[in-house]
């Protein structure tokens, strides 16, 4: 790993640690933010620049707002720790469920391992041998999003509509009456 | 684009802290400069994503964050005055109309369900790029409305006391 790696995991895994142990909840969405600032990148690093633009849009930008928006409405008492209390027997679980669920790490190829069951499966090279050709679109993720899976893209669009549209439905009532 | 009408809104606003808008001028200068590229880039990302990285949901986002921007920068409410609350509504239903028809007009024309290639027989050159770019345009406007009506729809309530 190189040094900017192990920096950008060390930012990514503070600001998780302390998204959940400070106690004010403003300064847990800004910790929040800078979160998934990291997640972010760390999502470009993994050759996913698709999924790290909407983490950085949705997770860090919007969320952030939608967060503050919303504790803006509650009390926010005066606090004299800045620290959560930490209670070390869930502390305990935490870790070892993560300890446990680490274990399968070992079992991923390492990133960008050419002999690994997602480059050399049949319809993942299809999709880069005929994308470019079949669709003249260049970026590969969009040629599969739209092109060939449209359908399950249009069901996901649906998805948002209805969800969308039924929480501005409920909202709005709630609001206004 | 820079309508100058929630140039100073703060007047009527209370003084206290009971409204959480405070009206700045760092915040409202940052936001008229960067709000141009933002928006552009915003659009960018959506009618670019079929060559690169990006596309309707990651484009539509970044537009609805300019609306966001604009909420902060001078107040939420004049901001949802000046938009109007219909129309992020209005945008989900044209964005998900579109890419409804985009699909059953291929069947219309004989084709399957969603198959861009058949609009090569309306005269559009490219169709299956441009059809892939027009779906895109359709996810990008429900995502920006749904993110604009959503956040008017949680920010309400906030400028007039206890009316939730």
């Amino acid at each position: 790993m190189t040094p900017f790696e192990i920096a950008l995991l060390a930012l990514v895994v503070g600001a998780a640690v302390t998204t959940a142990a400070l106690r004010s909840v403003l300064s847990s969405v800004v910790a929040f933010g800078a979160y998934s600032l990291g997640i972010a990148i760390v999502w470009v690093f993994l050759r996913a620049p698709d999924v790290g633009l909407t983490e950085a849009a949705v997770g860090a930008g919007v969320m952030t707002v939608l967060f503050l928006l919303t504790i803006v409405k509650t009390d926010h008492p005066a606090t004299e720790r800045t620290f959560e209390r930490i209670d070390l027997r869930a502390a305990g679980v935490a870790v070892a469920l993560v300890l446990v669920l680490s274990s399968t790490l070992f079992a991923l190829p390492a990133v960008g391992d050419a002999n690994s069951a997602v480059s050399d499966d049949d319809v993942s090279e299809y999709y880069l041998d005929n994308a470019y050709d079949e669709t003249e679109v260049k970026n590969a993720v969009t040629a599969v999003l739209a092109a060939y899976r449209g359908f399950d893209t249009m069901g996901e669009a649906a998805v948002v509509y209805s969800a969308g549209v039924g929480l501005l439905v409920v909202l709005d009532r709630e609001v206004f009456g | 684009m820079s309508q100058q009408e929630p140039g100073t809104p703060d007047t009527a606003a209370p003084t206290d802290r009971s409204g959480p808008y405070v009206g700045s001028p760092i915040i409202m200068a940052t936001v008229r400069v960067v709000m141009p590229f933002v928006f552009t880039f915003g659009l960018f990302v959506m009618f670019h994503g079929a060559d690169s990285s990006g596309g309707g949901f990651q484009g539509g986002v970044i537009v609805g964050t300019v609306v966001l921007m604009l909420g902060i920068a001078f107040g939420i409410e004049a901001t949802r005055e000046w938009i109007g609350s219909r129309l992020p509504v209005a945008l989900i239903g044209v964005g998900m109309l579109a890419f409804l028809f985009t699909g059953i007009g291929s069947v219309l024309l004989g084709a399957g369900f969603l198959e861009y290639s058949v609009y090569h027989d309306l005269g559009i050159p490219h169709a299956t790029k441009y059809g892939i770019e027009f779906v895109e345009l359709g996810i990008g406007v429900i995502v920006a409305g749904i993110v604009t009506g959503l956040f008017f729809a949680i920010a309400a309530g906030l400028d007039g006391g206890e009316s939730a």
